[in-house]
């Protein structure tokens, strides 16, 4: 029997996925079906939707019947630094067209050193450079990748 | 055939050692498997040219399957998945004091398997490309699905999970262009978005992004090494005796089970043990340290690898994530896999079948004497190594179109991929759905208008018929089977 949390779990993302196709279908719907003889750009976006639906139902139901792993309690107690780099990553995206490869990686990867548990300031520091200065050599110098 | 020649220039023997190395260095290190690894080297081999960079990146694919029994063996630790089953009896033998002999097995049965799949592939290839020439919309909608019905059932897991994953994927693959008519659907009026989401992008963010905030959550500690030096690489006469048997059921069945959409190289190891479980003279010491554990499995999961490649290389049609990120490589050169490779790009398809040749040999000569070494690569802390690939998977993702867009879309992709390996989805069927979605778009659209609207005609050729018969059977077996046991007494 699937414990209790994991069938919740396993039930609370069958919804997700049933509100994902609900609201893919309904973005879908500016875009014409057409015929079957001459399908429109609408209806393979439909019949992937309608799918996906299905499948979210299939799972809600099958949820509490079916054997699954526990939930992994452990990586729930260690949440915080993958939330924590989630957020860095969003300002290294947003970031990175404005200060530039270089000073975004090195926030980046000083940042990640630490949370990863590398000890001090001079050592992520230095990692970070490094990462940053060799990625910049290697892919703008001498590969020409256009890096911002 | 000469063209298998191509692979023996400098350029292409160096990028061919190139990927063997770094295949082999990221089989030993757990946690960033080989699609991961191949897709943020794209941006350097889109340099290298096509023959040349899709030699680098076919050898970190089979590279990979070769370093990830070294640390299975020393450390009791996979590098990937398919060395799993190689940590049972491995592990044992090195406790035992035979860590050299079994390094040494698990070298050459891979090279055994890997040379037998090349040789398949060289004469199978061929000939599927040939037979698929004949292969209309309808014949590719049905394979296509059927490679996705297959997928679903044996990747493991629950199916509805897996199926939504392939599902969400396709969906994925329906953002920016239409493949038919050019409509911009799903964007929402990104600019960036226009050209679809980057599959690079895509698989940095599954595969590397989410290692990397997965490793934050539960950093794995390091384990001391086995030292092994080079005067005890040699198995005893009766250790290759009985390595034989084991290692030529393990080629056979890997290069059978590659053919299989999904996890091959995993489930070849799997089968390869169950089968020495059953079949082996030796099999009361299966799981106390017998050298028929290491050989067979170890042959398995290398000729499944090659064997994985005809489907692309043949028909287009990656069903495995490594040769996905194969696949839009060889688009990214403008290269287009399927039955016009051979007759279009002979360089590039026989050049990549004559590396694998040369690369078994690399690996063979790299691993046996270097073992020590890249076992020593293992015990690198993670968090030391873990941050750089953040930055590599952000060039890669940027240099697919130059797009700052494709930053977001890795950055989006690493937090789901690290959501769905918390709620238990799988990210390799996504990824596979993101790839297929477009040919399923297109064949079966395709197929409609040519059968004008008519439904049957998606199984009006034999071909497409049975394929789809077969993804029928597939998908409601396991219910009637499920069906069937409630049912029996008892």
């Amino acid at each position: 029997m699937t414990p209790p949390s994991a069938a919740r779990r396993d039930q609370w993302t069958a919804v997700g996925l049933g509100v994902i196709a609900l609201g893919y279908l309904l973005a879908g719907r500016r875009y014409p079906l057409d015929t079957l003889a001459t399908p429109g750009p609408g209806i393979f976006p439909l019949a992937a939707g309608l799918a996906l639906l299905a499948l979210a139902v299939w799972q809600f139901l099958t949820a509490h019947r079916r054997a699954a792993a526990p939930a992994d309690t452990s990586a729930a107690e260690a949440a915080h630094a993958p939330l924590i780099m989630s957020v860095v990553l969003v300002l290294y995206a947003a970031g990175l067209p404005v200060v530039g490869f270089l000073l975004a990686s090195f926030a980046l990867v000083f940042i990640a050193a630490r949370l990863m548990g590398l000890e001090g300031w001079w050592r992520p520091a230095a990692l970070a450079l490094g990462v940053a200065v060799a990625s910049r050599v290697v892919f703008v110098t001498w590969l020409g990748v256009p890096l911002p | 055939m000469s063209e298998l020649f191509v692979a023996l220039t400098p350029p292409n023997l160096l990028a061919c050692f190139a990927g063997v190395v770094l295949g082999t260095i990221v089989g030993v290190l757990p946690g960033l498997g080989p699609a991961g690894a191949m897709a943020l080297v794209l941006p350097v081999i889109v340099k290298l040219g096509p023959t040349a960079g899709l030699i680098m990146l076919a050898g970190i694919y089979y590279g990979s399957m070769y370093g990830g029994s070294t640390t299975s063996i020393l450390v009791n630790v996979p590098g990937e998945a398919a060395s799993v089953v190689t940590t049972i009896d491995g592990y044992r033998l090195a406790r035992k004091g035979r860590a050299g002999a079994a390094l040494a097995i698990a070298a050459i049965a891979s090279f055994v398997a890997g040379t037998f799949s090349v040789v398949a592939l060289q004469l199978a290839a061929p000939l599927v490309a040939r037979t698929a020439l004949a292969f209309g919309p309808a014949e590719y909608f049905a394979f296509a699905l059927l490679g996705v019905v297959l997928l679903a059932n044996l990747t493991g897991g629950s199916r509805p999970k897996s199926l939504a994953m392939v599902v969400l994927g396709i969906m994925l693959s329906t953002v920016g262009m239409d493949p038919l008519g050019g409509t911009v659907r799903f964007t929402f009026e990104v600019a960036g978005a226009q050209a679809g989401l980057s599959f690079i992008a895509v698989t940095a963010g599954l595969f590397g992004v989410a290692e990397v905030l997965a490793t934050m959550a539960a950093p794995a500690s390091t384990a001391p090494v086995a030292h092994v030096r080079f005067r005890e690489l040699y198995p005893s006469r009766e250790e290759l005796r009985r390595s034989v048997p084991p290692m030529l059921r393990g080629t056979v069945l890997g290069f059978l089970v590659g053919l299989i959409p999904g996890p091959a190289a995993t489930i070849a190891s799997f089968v390869s043990y169950g089968v020495e479980k059953k079949v082996s003279k030796y099999r009361d010491e299966l799981g106390t340290g017998a050298i028929e554990g290491v050989a067979g499995p170890e042959a398995a999961n290398n000729a499944a690898a090659g064997g994985g490649m005809i489907p692309l290389l043949s028909l287009g049609l990656p069903f495995t994530p490594s040769t996905a990120v194969l696949l839009s490589g060889m688009l990214l050169m403008s290269v287009t896999p399927g039955p016009f490779l051979l007759r279009d790009h002979p360089q590039v398809f026989w050049g990549v079948i004559g590396s694998f040749y040369v690369g078994n040999v690399m690996l063979l000569l790299l691993n046996l004497p270097l073992v020590g070494l890249f076992a020593r690569v293992a015990t690198i802390p993670q968090r030391s190594l873990m941050p750089g690939v953040l930055v590599l998977c952000a060039v890669a993702a940027y240099s697919d179109n130059n797009n700052p867009f494709d930053v977001w879309v890795m950055v989006g992709a690493g937090v789901l991929g690290y959501a769905m390996r918390g709620l238990g989805y799988d990210p390799a069927p996504l990824v596979l759905g993101l790839v297929l979605g477009p040919l399923l778009e297109r064949s079966l659209l395709q197929a409609l208008t040519i059968a004008r609207g008519e439904l049957s005609g998606l199984w009006s050729s034999p071909p497409a018929a049975v394929m789809l018969v077969a993804a029928l059977v597939v998908f409601v077996a396991p219910a009637l089977s499920a069906l069937a046991r409630r049912a029996a007494p008892g």
